[in-house]
């Protein structure tokens, strides 16, 4: 597998007998944990300070960005370090966006808790539906997963006593305060953060999706996971517990697109089956995903980064050649860069082989 | 009697998904590649009956052969420039090329064609012919008879040529036949432009029966996928029984419940069938 090997603690004489390509592991590598955390906060803060001063596009714009994050990040978890190919993101996103929709729909909850009981049911859904669908492998599960998330499709707009089938679901409007509104500055950083609480919440979304990738890479159930992607009879031989690894990681995965789904919905204000359920959604999470570094922890937040802002570029110089050259972008993606921005950097020795990037 | 009706054309319908489901299981087996531009093939094959019909008024009968060289060319292309590369490189790798080439012809066919539906309104194949009291469609019927002919023309070629065996054993197990002397590569090449050309006959003949648009590719894959898993993947005479087993079962779901629900069949039928017998009817397991 063309995949980033792991040398982070090999000791100098064995780096002298036995054969390491690249070179060796610079000593800021130690360091990694203190320097992300350092530039999460700064990024945090960045991004809690954007809206005040961008416009109402740049904000969306920062609002698929992150969207996009969360995405690939959880589609990272199972098929980028399990190695389980999934076309299910899409099923999740689209299952999340209807629950979250509906709940507002007929006025169940409010907002949050309809955007988390969203995420959480498409988790559960996942394991449930896990146990049996993980057991097949390679193309099998892939074309598993595609039909389980046009079938859902074709179930949701059915069921249309409940989910108003083709016709879609309008979501209540969120009504803007105007910001001279606010007497003090803690007063008109409450109205920001009510203006812009769908772009907030998929920041939170993203931050979370980000740490347990973290988490994922840098403990024992990433390295599971990656030894479940390069042989999963050896690693259910030396005693992994590959079902259970697998079901987990499986059902956190599910719960950032459905999560990500339900904020979305309330975002565009209106959503309908074909649009939420579609395959792209699918794509362009594992583009992303593919883009930034399969099985890393940053591939997905660079990749993100990228692949919205040149899609975005692509979509304002002609909309009706978008299809053709985001297709073409995959191709020469595929063909040319099959292990990602990362595993390219650290093969020109600019950043180092280690697990944790 | 219209139980059977609806049988009846459903096994009609299932006879042109069979030719469709063929090509695509065909260029599985010999290299592991789940193409998924084999819709838009198809829907390339249909616009080319289409163009030929609408605009020099071509029998369409007689654009089938001309659109079947015209995929194989541009097939034998593609396996030549691009599928090639992925071969034996992990799934994920072919599949996000083909997906890539897949939605790289949509966009290229509704940029030139629009998202309108077309269809071929070929008079003499309009109506339908009345057998023992039955209905028989008559572009279903020539579809169906066409799709057999070309499905067991191929089955033979498979069969009894040394090239088709030269196929039959890579698919069966590529190293040894390399060792074998066969060359897998051409072999690869071979498969993928006769598995274009299968796609776009039946396009040919879809375009007769339905309406055709660029985004047409899509629906069919979906289909091809439950046929060729109820079938079992890599078995030519799984995917014929597979394909007739999908259409009828479609058409009745559609006459006893709705169309919408009609088109959940094919996933769902993909889905139990994977959880239940991964193997497929007659499958072998892997």
């Amino acid at each position: 597998m063309s995949s980033p090997i792991d040398h982070p603690t090999a000791p100098a004489e064995v780096e002298d007998t036995t054969i390491v390509r690249g070179r060796p592991t610079p000593g800021w590598e130690r360091y990694l944990g203190w320097i992300y955390l350092v530039i999460l906060i700064l990024a945090t803060g960045f991004l809690i300070w954007y809206p005040s001063t961008a416009t109402a596009y740049a904000v969306s714009l920062a609002l698929i960005v992150l969207m996009t994050i969360s995405l690939a990040s959880s589609w990272n978890f199972l098929s980028g370090f399990g190695g389980y190919t999934s076309f299910g993101h899409a099923g999740f996103f689209g299952i999340g966006s209807y629950t979250g929709a509906l709940l507002l729909h007929y006025e169940k909850v409010s907002w949050i808790p309809a955007v988390i009981i969203a995420g959480l049911g498409a988790g559960m859904l996942a394991l449930v539906i896990g146990y049996p669908v993980l057991r097949l492998r390679g193309p099998y599960f892939a074309i598993a997963m595609l039909a389980f998330s046009e079938l859902c499709r074709v179930l949701i707009t059915a069921w249309e006593s409940v989910t108003l089938g083709g016709h879609g679901v309008y979501l209540p409007i969120v009504r803007f305060q105007r910001e001279e509104d606010g007497a003090t500055a803690w007063d008109r950083f409450g109205i920001q953060l009510h203006n812009n609480q769908n772009y907030y919440a998929m920041l939170v979304l993203a931050i979370i999706a980000v740490s347990i990738a973290y988490a994922i890479g840098t403990s024992r159930f990433g390295l599971e996971l990656l030894a479940i992607r390069d042989d999963e009879v050896a690693a259910q031989s030396m005693g992994i517990q590959t079902t259970r690894v697998k079901i987990t990681a499986f059902g956190l995965s599910a719960i950032f697109p459905a999560t990500a789904g339900a904020i979305y919905a309330r975002q565009v204000g209106y959503i309908d089956p074909p649009t939420v359920f579609l395959v792209i959604w699918s794509i362009r999470s594992i583009a992303t995903a593919i883009l930034g570094g399969q099985g890393t922890i940053l591939g997905p937040i660079i990749g993100a980064i990228v692949l919205t802002l040149v899609s975005e570029r692509v979509w304002e110089i002609n909309p009706n050649l978008y299809q053709v050259i985001f297709g073409g972008l995959i191709v020469l993606v595929v063909l040319f860069m099959p292990g990602g921005l990362i595993f390219l950097l650290q093969k020109r020795g600019i950043l180092p082989r280690s697990r944790r990037l | 009697m219209d139980v059977l009706q609806v049988i009846l054309s459903g096994l009609l319908l299932g006879g042109v998904y069979a030719l469709f489901a063929a090509g695509l299981n065909m260029i599985f087996g010999v290299m592991r590649v789940i193409n998924l531009a084999h819709g838009e093939l198809m829907m390339l094959g249909a616009y080319i009956t289409f163009f030929l019909f609408s605009q020099a008024g071509v029998n369409p009968l007689l654009s089938i052969p001309l659109s079947a060289v015209a995929l194989l060319v541009l097939g034998v292309l593609l396996q030549f420039t691009l599928v090639e590369r992925v071969v034996n490189q992990p799934l994920l790798s072919s599949l996000l090329l083909t997906f890539g080439l897949s939605t790289l012809m949509m966009g290229i066919a509704l940029n030139l064609w629009t998202s309108n539906f077309r269809s071929v309104a070929w008079s003499p194949l309009t109506g339908s012919w009345d057998v023992a009291g039955l209905a028989v469609s008559k572009s279903r019927l020539v579809a169906f008879a066409i799709a057999l002919l070309v499905t067991g023309a191929t089955w033979l070629f498979l069969k009894k040529s040394i090239f088709g065996k030269a196929i039959r054993a890579t698919s069966q197990h590529a190293e040894v036949a390399q060792i074998c002397g066969i060359d897998v590569r051409r072999v690869r090449l071979a498969t993928f432009g006769l598995g274009s050309a299968m796609a776009a006959i039946s396009g040919s003949l879809i375009a007769m029966i339905f309406t055709i648009s660029p985004e047409m590719g899509r629906m069919f894959i979906g289909k091809a996928f439950a046929i060729i898993v109820l079938g079992g993947l890599g078995s030519f005479a799984g995917t014929f029984v597979g394909a007739l087993l999908l259409g009828t079962s479609e058409t009745l779901a559609a006459y006893y419940t709705d169309t919408q629900l009609a088109e959940a069949v094919a996933y769902a039928v993909l889905l139990l069938v994977l959880l239940i017998r991964p193997s497929g009817l007659f499958g072998r397991a892997e």
